[in-house]
């Protein structure tokens, strides 16, 4: 799975110190002029929950990313890294929603 | 005197004044349009489609069609047409010499003298118009989608749009805009075709063309401007809601990043064919009317997924350049480099794999986030504004959704005469 299917979760500063107080700024990557990025990565099943569900667009053409996931769902991603210190998250995100 | 535009014409309004519309219309079959029409009733009676006068006769068509100009030999390079079922033909009496009103939102909105009735093919117009036939390219789709007879004519606007807020100051018909831009005192403008709400990429795409264009011109008084031109017309998800583009555009000069003195923010209704070279020329024509000296065009202009070649309209406009009154600038990208420190131009930057793109994907996300990005990125006011916009016109997202579509309010209405 890794590689596929991203999820892009962007890291203002505030989220970024919250990160690094709970040691997972490494994490981040760091996209466009300093701007920090969580990539996340979903199966195809929870990318077609993304879709059917919450209205994502799923960019299959080139970058293979799910666009325009609610805020509610992506900051629940968020949450969710936070709280189990992984990436790996999205199936628990999901499943809270 | 009278304004030139596009072949050589005088660009003329066809209105008519409210009284003699009334006059006019009395015992005609009244058609209705649907939102696709009416925008280009707009174009062919304010001249942005300068020389057309009305919708196409089946001539022209077939002149567009197989030598991109129209019967008197004018470069064209879409077909602007008037469709109707066979049904509709005989229900409302659509005949050559027998004119009609069309309407929108149930009011009369132009007068339309029919001159002939015809049919023509419509996989022809798609492979001359967008090199394909296949179904799935949004401008074949649409030709698809055109009923089966074509009705041509002129047409005449019998009650002039009320353009809703925000859209008011931008709608600017050829008329009006060459006024303007005499008044501004430019010898030079360049047109920025746009969609979307402009990130630095964009804004460095304008500075690159205004230097571009300002060539040899002199520096003693501001002699360029920059012509915005968004166009609205026909949404998809996944889009900038229109609001978002005008207000956010408009931002960059009212939050100083351009001025007065350089930048002007315009709109025209269009929905784009996605014809990429073939639009190329049309959106030159468009601009020419609008008394726009020279036009940026960046790669695959105009284009959609890979049906077109990187440079395809940049060939077809140098095929055509004796025959056209404006002039192609060519743009390279702008990208984010951390070695320079600065927004750079590919053409200059060789830090190879160290540039950092502007993606529309990773644009799009960070905006749907929420998360305002450094200034090197996004203007902090421009964020501001797609914010607010989101708020004020999107149900809270600045991207198209079936919500925005159900429930927007028109960006223009037709009024009872």
């Amino acid at each position: 799975m890794a590689g596929k299917n991203p999820i892009y979760i962007w890291i203002n500063e505030e989220r970024y110190d919250e990160l690094e107080k709970a040691g997972l700024a490494k994490y981040t990557e760091e996209r466009l002029a300093g701007l920090k990025v969580l990539v996340v990565h979903a199966d195809d099943e929870q990318a077609k929950r993304c879709v059917n569900e919450f209205g994502a667009k799923h960019d299959t053409s080139t970058t293979g990313s799910i666009e325009l996931l609610p805020r509610e769902v992506k900051n629940k991603i968020y949450e969710k890294v936070v709280e189990k210190r992984t990436l790996d998250v999205v199936g628990d995100a999901l499943a809270e929603l | 005197m009278a304004e030139i535009g596009h072949g050589g014409k005088e660009i003329k309004e066809r209105i008519l004044q409210p009284s003699e519309a009334k006059e006019k219309i009395k015992g005609l079959p009244q058609i209705p349009v649907r939102k696709q029409i009416a925008n280009e009733i707009i174009g062919l009676t304010y001249g942005f489609f300068s020389p057309l006068e009305g919708f196409m006769g089946k001539a022209d068509v077939d002149s567009v069609v197989k030598d991109m100009k129209l019967a008197d030999g004018t470069i064209w390079s879409i077909p602007i047409l008037f469709d109707l079922s066979e049904k509709e033909v005989a229900d409302y009496g659509v005949e050559a010499g027998k004119p009609v009103v069309l309407t929108f939102q149930g009011n009369p909105m132009a007068l339309f003298e029919v001159e002939e009735v015809f049919e023509y093919d419509k996989k022809a117009m798609c492979e001359s118009v967008f090199g394909t036939s296949e179904e799935k390219h949004p401008g074949c789709k649409r030709t698809y989608e055109y009923n089966d007879k074509f009705i041509g004519g002129k047409v005449t606007l019998l009650k002039e749009p009320k353009i809703n807020e925000p859209f008011g100051p931008y709608f600017l018909p050829p008329l009006k805009m060459r006024k303007i831009i005499k008044e501004k005192g430019w010898s030079k403008t360049v047109a920025h075709q746009t969609r979307n709400v402009p990130h630095t990429g964009h804004e460095w795409l304008m500075k690159g063309a205004f230097f571009q264009t300002y060539a040899d011109s002199s520096i003693e008084k501001p002699e360029v401007g920059v012509v915005v031109n968004a166009i609205i017309g026909e949404k998809r998800v996944k889009d900038y809601i229109d609001e978002a583009i005008v207000l956010c555009q408009d931002e960059l000069e009212k939050a100083g990043y351009f001025g007065p003195h350089n930048h002007l923010t315009s709109l025209t209704f269009w929905d784009m064919r996605y014809a990429g070279p073939k639009e190329a020329i049309f959106h030159a024509i468009l601009r020419t009317n609008l008394g726009i000296t020279h036009h940026m065009y960046g790669r695959d202009h105009a284009g959609v997924g890979d049906y077109y070649g990187a440079y395809e309209a940049h060939h077809l406009l140098d095929s055509v350049r004796d025959k056209l009154d404006i002039t192609p600038v060519y743009s390279m990208n702008w990208l984010y480099c951390p070695i320079c420190g600065e927004i750079t131009s590919e053409g200059l930057c060789n830090h190879g794999d160290k540039q950092q793109k502007f993606s529309g994907t990773l644009i799009r996300s960070i905006v749907t986030d929420g998360v305002k990005p450094p200034r090197l990125i996004i203007r902090p006011e421009v964020f501001d504004k797609i914010m607010e916009s989101a708020e004020k016109y999107g149900q809270g997202s600045p991207f198209v959704t079936e919500e925005y579509l159900e429930k927007r309010s028109p960006v223009f209405d037709i009024e009872p005469l």
